[in-house]
């Protein structure tokens, strides 16, 4: 079998590594914007890392950053073993899909591809080949003689795309690289970006607001918020071991379910839900770790995905305010402590509005979040 | 009895013709989504029923009651608005009650109407609000009210939730089928999202090329579309279409995929001897590394989650790209490289190549 996986992959050698780096507008100003705060990141050869976040969150100012269209207020930033925050754009050995860094207009779409080549110096049958592969890749080949005013704001996307991967380069950054595409086009664009990326030992960073996409491409996620790295890590990681509140809630569509809770470990470990399910455990369903850890809060925040909520098991019960069949998937949401508590099921599940049905949280998967600072307590049986 | 009944409309417009023969019937308390893609004339339709655009031909009846000459004001349908137009002078209250002010309503009726559609819809605390000061979802939230707020028999949503985030898009998914249902309104809803077409509508419309191609349950459109138009609109990802030219054989139709022989079934005799699209969902598709009977083979090119399921692509053969869905992230054993594809030919769907009528499979 023809193996190419991440896991596979000599990664270990780090290709970029960001230092402490700030990004602070208007520094003088009254009111300057610190919009990335004390960035560490570590990107291994070959990796493909998104950054992702909500609008604002600093995820694109970071790109901007390593690309050198945005100076670095603080810190330092490290590619292939050199210092690069104070070289400009052009030297820093990055090939960039940018919104705003757009086609020369002179050119055609075929040949502002080609003049991505140049310095490789390839023979013009070579180069021939390589731009009608990557055309091929972003479906552009009609347009490829057509010039960059000339074409949709999608096929300048693709097109930019295509000028960014077909060279060689230490790093790749692109920016929401498949906003305005169509459905299908975009999960095929999805798939062949991976393949490509993953069998060349394309070392990139996307930034992207879709979690689908994230998750899609990515070999890790970075969720960015306020500036913040709130967590690094593959997305199995992100599901089942949300660093936060913020990260838990944010990642996984539908978001995961979550009630105040008051915690109580003794013989049994209770998390006691105002008018919600019944969280009673046995105390060895917690490691050690887990229940000290628990039990130095009172007040929590526990949570359950809902992909991992149990129906017509335990002791639970609740009425179901809807059910909704996706064509793959039924969305069952059941009124639980004065909100929609959903569990998602991938058959045809009956379950008729306003019937009660019993239902049943796993301690396995069963998180538990500080309610002041946010930060996780415990997942399953570990602690965080 | 039927609350908003369309008999045959038809709409151009000097760069030809939006709306050709549109004929709906939506009975007491039903939500009908009308789904389609961008351009397809579902806002046209909209403001055809509302009566701020003129029909060129057909009619319209409300209530019971022939309508398609009566100006928009007195046709009493509640309306909101993708961008939701609110009037950026006055409050979320006087907003949600400017429809029973311009009816001359007396002030204890205003308010006690908006109070009650404000708890409903979970705004109460922002009533006194001017919109610049709400967030989209209040605003989305307060634009509904107002449409709801003098307890219209008929209400007309254009894409309302279009302009939310996707949490509150979710949210809102799951709750309006039981706002609207309490409210009792007949209700037309205009999507392009197709997950909220199925998630919101007791029936779709499906719009394509200005006419209903199909209007069914959800459940009945996924399942059983009367066309390759209708079924590639809906899943994620979307319907592969393989071209075959099945033919009778030994104990039911077969057709060669990738040079394997694969059987059809008896669903699909119709469409022997004829060019066809084979219309499969992802999630119809399984994928082995043995090739057992009745598989095709295929190189998958890349593994890629989606949500809890992970999405493979795969090329044919004969060089066509295709997807496969399988529940569940557990499946990280399968990596790029030859496998093959199976399917149960009950859940595939025989489209002709030429018309795009479905001819074989389904319900």
């Amino acid at each position: 079998m023809n193996v190419v996986t991440s896991g596979t992959r000599a990664m270990q050698e780090i290709a970029l590594s960001l230092n402490g780096v700030d990004k602070i507008y208007a520094p003088t100003a009254k009111a300057p914007v610190h919009a990335v705060k004390a960035l560490d990141l570590d990107v291994r050869k070959g990796e493909i890392i998104a950054l992702l976040g909500s609008s604002g969150c600093g995820k694109t100012s970071t790109l901007r950053m390593i690309a050198g269209f945005e100076s670095v207020t603080r810190g330092a930033i490290s590619l292939a073993g050199r210092r690069i925050e104070a070289l400009a754009p052009a030297k820093r050995g990055v090939a960039m899909a940018f919104e705003g860094y757009s086609l020369y207009p002179p050119l055609s779409v075929r040949d502002n591809i080609a003049f991505a080549l140049k310095s490789a110096r390839l023979s013009a049958r070579e180069a021939d080949k390589k731009v009608a592969e990557v055309a091929a890749l972003v479906e552009i080949e009609p347009i490829l003689d057509r010039y960059p005013s000339s074409i949709s704001g999608g096929q300048q996307q693709r097109a930019s795309l295509a000028r960014a991967l077909v060279r060689p380069a230490d790093l790749y950054l692109l920016d929401e690289p498949m906003g305005q595409l169509e459905p299908r086009l975009r999960a095929l664009l999805r798939g062949r970006l991976k393949r490509l990326l993953t069998e060349r030992g394309m070392t990139s960073i996307f930034v992207t607001h879709d979690q689908t996409e994230a998750n899609a491409l990515a070999d890790r996620v970075a969720v960015m918020e306020g500036g913040v790295l709130q967590q690094l890590a593959n997305q199995t990681e992100l599901k089942e071991r949300p660093a936060n509140l913020y990260v838990a809630t944010f990642i996984g569509e539908p978001p995961m379910n979550v009630f105040d809770a008051r915690a109580e470990v003794g013989e049994r470990v209770r998390f006691e839900v105002a008018n919600g399910p019944k969280l009673d455990f046995s105390a060895n369903e917690f490691s050690e770790a887990a229940r000290s850890a628990i039990a130095k809060r009172s007040r929590v925040v526990v949570g359950v995905r809902p992909h991992d909520v149990r129906l017509n098991a335990g002791s639970n019960e609740a009425r179901v305010a809807s059910n909704q069949w996706l064509g793959d998937q039924s969305h069952i949401a059941f009124e639980v402590a004065g909100k929609l508590m959903v569990t998602v099921v991938f058959s045809e599940t009956v379950a008729a509005r306003g019937a009660t049905l019993r239902y049943d949280i796993p301690s396995a998967k069963l998180h538990v979040f500080d309610a002041e600072t946010g930060k996780a307590v415990s997942h399953g049986s570990e602690a965080a | 009895m039927a609350q908003i009944e369309l008999r045959s409309l038809a709409k151009s417009y000097k760069t030809g013709k939006v709306l050709d023969g549109l004929s709906l019937s939506v009975d007491e308390g039903e939500i009908v989504c009308v789904f389609g893609p961008s351009g397809a004339g579902k806002t046209v339709l909209l403001r055809l029923i509302a009566g701020v655009e003129e029909l060129d031909a057909g009619s319209i009846f409300l209530e019971g009651r022939d309508v398609t000459e009566a100006p928009p004001e007195t046709r009493g349908v509640g309306i909101a608005f993708q961008n939701f137009a609110l009037f950026p002078h006055m409050s979320a209250f006087d907003n949600i009650g400017s429809a029973l002010t311009a009816r001359g309503a007396s002030k204890a009726t205003i308010k006690a109407k908006v109070e009650k559609v404000a708890s409903l819809l979970k705004i109460s605390h922002v009533l006194g609000h001017a919109p610049r000061e709400l967030s989209n979802g209040q605003k989305q939230r307060t634009a509904l009210a107002r449409a709801l707020a003098a307890d219209p028999k008929i209400v007309l949503l254009d894409d309302p939730l279009r302009n939310v985030d996707a949490k509150l898009r979710y949210e809102m998914r799951l709750e309006l089928p039981s706002l609207l249902r309490a409210s009792g309104a007949t209700v037309l809803y205009v999507t392009q999202d197709y997950k909220e077409a199925m998630a919101i509508g007791d029936r779709i419309a499906v719009l394509l090329d200005g006419r209903f191609e199909q209007i069914a349950k959800p459940s009945a459109i996924y399942r059983d579309p009367t066309s390759m138009g209708v079924a590639r609109l809906f899943g994620d990802p979307t319907i592969n279409l393989i071209p075959i030219r099945p033919r009778a054989g030994d104990g039911g139709t077969l057709c060669e995929i990738g040079g394997a022989t694969v059987a059809l079934g008896a669903s699909h005799a119709a469409a022997a001897g004829r060019a066809v699209l084979l219309g499969l969902r992802p999630e119809a598709l399984q994928v082995t590394d043995a090739a057992g009977a009745d598989g095709f083979p295929v190189e998958v090119i890349a593994v890629t989650p989606l949500n809890e399921k992970t999405v493979l692509l795969m090329r044919t053969p004969e060089g066509q790209e295709i997807f496969a869905s399988e529940a569940g992230v557990e499946n990280e054993a399968r990596r790029p490289g030859p496998a093959f594809a199976h399917f149960d030919p009950a859940r595939a769907l025989a489209f002709d190549e030429a018309s795009g009528t479905r001819i074989g499979g389904g319900a």
